[in-house]
């Protein structure tokens, strides 16, 4: 339907001597079309070595090089690659923005979605005992820097800012290691590639990609939910959204190696345990997701390292319970709204619908602060937002600590 | 830079005593348009102007369908020659050309080639036509369609090529053959041979008429009052198309015209020739697409 595109100008000789030169090109003749009668052989000019009015243009063999020069490698299309499969496999990466964001994330991940944080980490969040010595102002002057000290020019970038305020709350979470020294047996990573497969229904999917700050740890977190809940979570019914297919915007690949597990660091590393992932809106400046889609990556990828761990732990094959959940919890940011996920891996076996699911903790959209205006909004000759930060809100660095703390205390 | 080099090279070559011919090679590289030396030193010269490919087309080439709206290329009302051919279009606010899928009973590369449907994910404006448009999602793929009247985010689309023998009580916004249609249903986006994609009633605003089925053609009335018969598995979809105010919209001050691209015409008062003035005429014949064999005396 799209046409074809027609051949360039500066292809075609201009063989006249003695005509203007300046008068507009000819418009491009169509090449004239070979056409291949069998049994009959072509009578070309090649052996004559010049162009003979009337005899047909020579077609020769495509020259390959007969040895292998770097430089100059042309890849080979897909079916002739050696890991070319019939088989279509579809690829979540950290670019996909999922079409229909977390339900396409839950169906894929076989999970149930509870809205919230679990209670356990709601009172972890709550307890006295666990909070910074004047952890208010900290936390204030920790958004200060990030959103006004950081930079010569009037203002920080989003991605400037939104990279410099997580990195200062990891590190005054870390102050409390004095206090809990079980803070000390954990590491943070960063660009690590992640890789797992599954299978849903009949299709494979894989999970691939750098996708944000890893904080490891050498123990494994907690489980979330007991048993009973684990075993409730049969019943649930997961949401299907015909007519659109839950492969929708997943990268459709051929050519992929089986059974790739790779939880990005390689045996005998010390830290093997993925606590939490670190997510930022404005880590990939190509890919701008909106916030269904963001959250729907951050799920992703938290079943991807828990599915990696599985794997490694109880092997490939697919297990209707686990003997030990995995948890891994995610937190996303754009600088100023927080999401608090946490994931429970209770079954790797997702090819049915049935069954035991996993299960999904998500608090969207948590505002650590209102506003953070260098002037201020004045309307009417009133001023509505003053200038400097605006409306804190304590609970939210209290949600980040207790998830940073679960599994220390 | 690349114009600079371009040029030093041509220049090198004229510098030669003898005049040679260059090799076509050399002429194929030089950008500077027709670069040939004469024998006998006839004419020499050479085009210092850009290069003549007439590049202005290529960005609607793309032989892949995306989603992306792709930049635009605004062509002035000129043509390869650089000529004015259709006066009064120039300028106006940059647009994005968004693909839009005009065969609607397109199967995905994938499934089998039975009815489907699809979900509509937004509704929005488009820069380079009249109607709104609506992107819809099925299956793997997603694609953006004419938008009708009361599409709204959310709602699911069918399409359908088979015919059956009752006619389908078809909602607004679904697309079926013209066959499987009852007789009066508001239709737009007509395709006139099955399979080749809608090229009429596609405005905003517009909706034909299915006036009979007669054998194996339907006979639709366009906008323009004009008959049409074309075979029936032609596809349609129901309903008139979106945008129906655009035709009371009031354009206000010349300026929202130049911001639709739309020059001013020329100002010289010219008699008026036979073309003008209100004509009363009986209606054209109804035309035919359907490429009916002819009944020759020769078979056998």
């Amino acid at each position: 339907i799209w046409r074809r595109p027609s051949s360039t100008l500066s292809d075609r000789r201009h063989f006249a001597v003695s005509r203007c030169l300046t008068a507009k090109a000819p418009p491009a003749r169509r090449p004239r079309e070979r056409v291949e009668i069998p049994g009959f052989e072509m009578v070309t000019y090649g052996e004559r070595m010049h162009y003979v009015p009337g005899l047909a243009k020579p077609v020769y063999p495509q020259w390959e090089r007969d040895y292998k020069d770097p430089r100059h490698y042309k890849t080979p299309p897909a079916h002739q690659m050696p890991l070319y499969k019939e088989k279509p496999c579809y690829v979540y990466n950290q670019r996909t923005s999922a079409l229909e964001g977390v339900r396409q994330a839950l169906w894929l991940t076989k999970a149930k979605l509870i809205s919230g944080l679990p209670p356990r980490l709601l009172s972890l969040a709550e307890s006295p005992a666990n909070q910074i010595p004047d952890q208010d102002e900290r936390v204030q002057n920790a958004i200060k820097h990030a959103r006004f000290w950081d930079t010569t020019e009037d203002r920080p970038c989003k991605e400037k800012y939104s990279n410099t305020l997580l990195s200062n709350l990891l590190h005054l979470c870390a102050t409390l290691q004095s206090r809990h020294p079980a803070i000390g047996r954990r590491i943070l990573a960063e660009k690590y590639s992640l890789a797992t497969t599954w299978k849903r229904g009949e299709d494979l999917f894989q999970v691939r990609g750098q996708n944000g700050l890893l904080y490891n740890c050498m123990d494994p977190l907690p489980e979330v939910s007991g048993k009973q809940e684990v075993g409730d979570t049969a019943d649930h019914v997961l949401k299907s959204f015909y007519p659109v297919s839950p492969s929708i915007d997943l990268q459709k690949v051929h050519v992929y190696k089986e059974e790739v597990n790779c939880s990005g660091f390689r045996e005998g590393y010390p830290y093997p345990h993925a606590h939490t992932l670190y997510f930022q809106e404005e880590g990939d400046i190509n890919c701008k997701l909106r916030p269904k889609q963001f959250r729907a990556k951050m799920v992703m990828f938290a079943f991807g390292n828990a599915l990696a761990r599985a794997h490694s732990l109880y092997g490939t094959q697919p297990q209707s319970v686990l003997g030990r959940p995995i948890t891994v919890q995610a937190v996303g940011t754009n600088g100023r709204l927080f999401q608090f996920l946490v994931f429970q891996l209770n079954t790797t076996d997702l090819s049915g619908d049935n069954g035991i699911k996993n299960q999904v903790w998500l608090d969207e959209d948590v505002e650590l602060y209102d506003y953070a205006k260098l002037r201020p909004l004045i309307k009417k000759k009133q001023v509505k937002v003053p200038a400097g930060l605006a409306g804190y809100k304590p609970e939210t660095f209290r949600k980040f600590l207790a998830l940073y703390l679960h599994g220390a205390v | 830079m690349m114009a600079v080099s371009c040029l030093t090279r041509a220049l090198r070559s004229l510098t030669v005593s003898q005049p040679a011919l260059l090799s076509a090679q050399a002429v194929t590289q030089t950008k500077l348009g027709t670069v040939v030396p004469c024998t006998g030193g006839q004419c020499r010269g050479f085009l210092t102007t850009a290069s003549l490919d007439q590049n202005r087309t290529r960005w609607k080439q793309t032989e892949k369908y995306t989603i992306k709206p792709i930049g635009m290329k605004k062509t002035g009302g000129r043509d390869h020659s650089g000529k004015i051919r259709t006066h009064g279009i120039g300028g106006g606010h940059k647009q994005k050309y968004r693909m839009i899928d005009f065969q609607r009973l397109h199967y995905e590369s994938d499934r089998e080639p039975k009815p489907f449907e699809e979900k509509v994910v937004e509704v929005r404006y488009d820069p380079c036509r009249s109607a709104d448009i609506a992107l819809v999602a099925g299956g793997n793929r997603k694609r953006w369609i004419i938008a009708t009247e009361n599409m709204q985010t959310g709602d699911i689309i069918k399409t359908s090529g088979v015919i059956g023998r009752m006619a389908v009580s078809a909602n607004e916004g679904d697309a079926y053959p013209l066959g499987a249609l009852p007789v009066g249903t508001l239709v737009n986006n007509l395709e006139i041979q099955p399979g080749k994609g809608s090229e009429y009633i596609r405005a905003a605003g517009t909706s034909g008429v299915l006036l009979r089925k007669v054998n194996g053609t339907a006979i639709v009335q366009l906008p323009s009052k004009q008959q049409v018969q074309v075979l029936e598995t032609c596809v349609v979809t129901v309903g008139r198309v979106s945008n129906i105010d655009h035709n009371k919209r009031i354009i206000g001050k010349a300026g929202r015209n130049r911001w639709l691209g739309i020059r001013p015409s020329s100002g010289l008062w010219q008699r008026k020739g036979g073309w003008a003035g209100r004509k009363i005429k009986p209606l054209p014949p109804m035309k035919n697409y359907v490429n009916l064999p002819s009944i020759s005396n020769n078979t056998t």
